[in-house]
């Protein structure tokens, strides 16, 4: 490319300027209603209404912050949040990998079977689900529980497909040399086949965090009590609640957006390759 | 040798056993389940009946459901759209310039942050007292204040601009996986041959990601359809019935009136429409509907 734009360098400088100017542009696009909520929650009494609107901070205080805290009974929310997220990382990471894992490496009989059904519910949409769940999980009494909230997404087809896609890039010496040793198949995935495809777990881990931390309809429909609601579905409350207090709720939802975001950019070049290798697989 | 054989599928099935059970109950019962349950009168509050075909009828002449199923496919316009602007994001995103990952993830930023705050943060915007109505005012493309999400002939509109809005990133990221994935060498000898830049995208790059195309289609084609979280928090299928989409009457029914078997015969019914709508697009890509050679 280079190349053939060297004799013409003041061109191919404006078009790189052209390129930054929309880059920015969508930025502007994409990431200012995140930065005008951000200066919101730092503007104290302020109505987000007032004409001309806010938009930017005169002064910045965190005041809004510290209220909305007391208030709201943070720790509680977090705490919920996080135990729901946490139990959903976890199923779904061990119930992929076991499901998995016969499909990609054992022979035997039905294997083409199980997976050609598993592929097919990928096909299917499933808008009456929330009702049957609804009904299975007061059947099996756990309706306000975490475990209720959990349980209709604790392993997911995807995931199962992507762990597949994993472990058939793994040479079958592995298994062979640790069935040498003498160990149980039990013991040669977790000791030897898992240590080896922890980029597709932290994918799932990745993909299924964001998917727990954000969801609010499900546990609304299944928590009984809004003291155990998560994050989302707090805030939704809140939202009800105080819907004149702009400050506060926009406090409320930063403290919500941020730790995800926060995973986010610590972990985007995982999370972006997974997402590609998703459908490369 | 036979007893190995069978001891490797007893350890299978070992393995598979919770991981299929939770399935099986969570995947596979909904999707059997909810015929039956569609020919029922069941709900929570008096004794279940087979009414046959009753539901079926009454939804199609329920006005409301005939509204939302046509809001729902009303939303289907943003399909097109997306695929537009995130392969354009993409193409843009893709040139090796310092800082262009930077943009990549402020581009994601939407897809990974929850719906409630999204909504949240575009509910104020677009008040009446809004940024949004203060800048087109400012800019002269509006001469009144406009109630975006209160005003029946753009409520529904709005909502499929937040929808396509908190997507972008995300079929953005698919294509370019695609474009990453298109050999260099394409390029070079178009370059040689002096194909101009617009021309290099219609005949290269656009048919190299057909694949991703047609996925992305369909992701969002079923998106589209299904669209419930930000029509449920910003306008709960109003005002009237100008943004009711079809999940969130079912959702109504179902799960707030609890006629779960009327909200099942919905729902089998809106099933069907996205599986015929799936294997058209599947059709359409096949016969080369978006094949531009």
């Amino acid at each position: 490319m280079s190349a053939t734009l060297r004799p013409k360098k003041s061109i191919a400088g404006i078009r790189l300027a052209v390129v930054y100017v929309l880059l920015l542009a969508l930025a502007l696009f994409m990431m200012g209603p995140f930065l005008w909520l951000l200066s919101v929650s730092l503007m104290p009494g302020k109505n987000v209404f007032s004409n001309p609107p806010a938009i930017l901070p005169t002064f910045i205080d965190f005041d809004n912050y510290v209220k909305v805290w007391q208030f709201m009974n943070f720790p509680k929310y977090i705490y919920n949040t996080v135990v729901i997220t946490a139990l959903g990382v976890i199923f779904n990471v061990i119930l992929a990998a076991l499901t998995a894992y016969p499909l990609a490496t054992f022979r035997f009989k039905g294997r083409n079977l199980v997976f050609t059904l598993l592929i097919a519910t990928m096909v299917i949409p499933s808008s009456t689900a929330m009702i049957v769940h609804y009904l299975t999980i007061q059947w099996l009494h756990l309706t306000g529980s975490f475990l209720g909230v959990v349980l209709p997404s604790a392993v997911s087809v995807f995931n199962i497909f992507l762990m597949r896609q994993t472990f058939l890039g793994i040479p079958s010496d592995v298994r062979d040399s640790g069935k040498m040793d003498g160990a149980s198949e039990f013991r040669i995935w977790l000791q030897l086949v898992l240590p080896l495809v922890k980029p597709a777990i932290a994918v799932i881990s990745l993909l299924e965090m964001m998917a727990f931390w954000n969801n609010f309809l499900w546990p609304i429909v299944v928590l009984d009590d809004p003291q155990k609601y998560p994050l989302a579905a707090a805030l939704t409350f809140l939202n009800g609640q105080f819907s004149y207090n702009f400050g506060w709720i926009a406090a409320g939802t930063m403290i919500s957006v941020i730790p995800i975001i926060t995973v986010f950019l610590f972990t985007q070049r995982y999370y972006m390759e997974g997402i590609a290798g998703a459908v490369k697989g | 040798m036979k007893r190995w054989v069978w001891t490797e599928s007893y350890t299978a099935w070992a393995f598979m056993a919770p991981g299929l059970a939770l399935i099986a109950v969570f995947v596979f019962w909904p999707i059997i389940y909810g015929i039956p349950l569609s020919f029922t009168d069941y709900s929570v509050i008096s004794e279940t009946h087979y009414v046959g075909f009753d539901n079926f009828v009454t939804a199609f002449h329920d006005k409301n459901f005939l509204i939302s199923l046509w809001n729902s496919l009303l939303y289907v316009i943003i399909v097109p759209i997306i695929q537009i602007i995130s392969i354009m994001m993409a193409i843009l995103v893709n040139g090796k310039i310092p800082g262009v990952k930077i943009f990549r993830t402020a581009y994601y930023i939407p897809v990974v942050t929850s719906m409630v705050a999204v909504a949240l943060i575009w509910s104020w915007l677009l008040s009446n007292n809004g940024v949004v109505n203060f800048f087109l005012l400012k800019l002269g493309l509006i001469n009144d204040q406009v109630a975006w999400l209160s005003t029946s002939s753009t409520a529904l509109f709005v909502l499929m601009f937040i929808t396509m809005w908190k997507g972008l990133g995300y079929y953005m990221m698919l294509y370019l996986a695609g474009l990453q994935g298109i050999p260099s060498d394409l390029y070079e000898a178009a370059r040689v041959d002096g194909a101009s830049r617009w021309r290099v995208i219609w005949s290269i790059t656009i048919p190299l990601l057909r694949p991703h195309i047609l996925f992305c289609t369909l992701i969002s084609l079923m998106g589209a359809i299904r669209v419930f979280d930000e029509v449920y928090i910003l306008t709960k299928g109003g005002p009237g019935t100008s943004t009711l989409t079809s999940s969130v009457y079912i959702f109504q029914k179902g799960l707030e009136q609890f006629n779960f078997g009327y909200a099942s015969a919905l729902g089998l019914i809106v099933s069907i429409l996205v599986g015929v709508l799936s294997v058209l697009v599947f059709r359409f890509n096949q016969k080369g509907g978006v094949n531009p050679y």
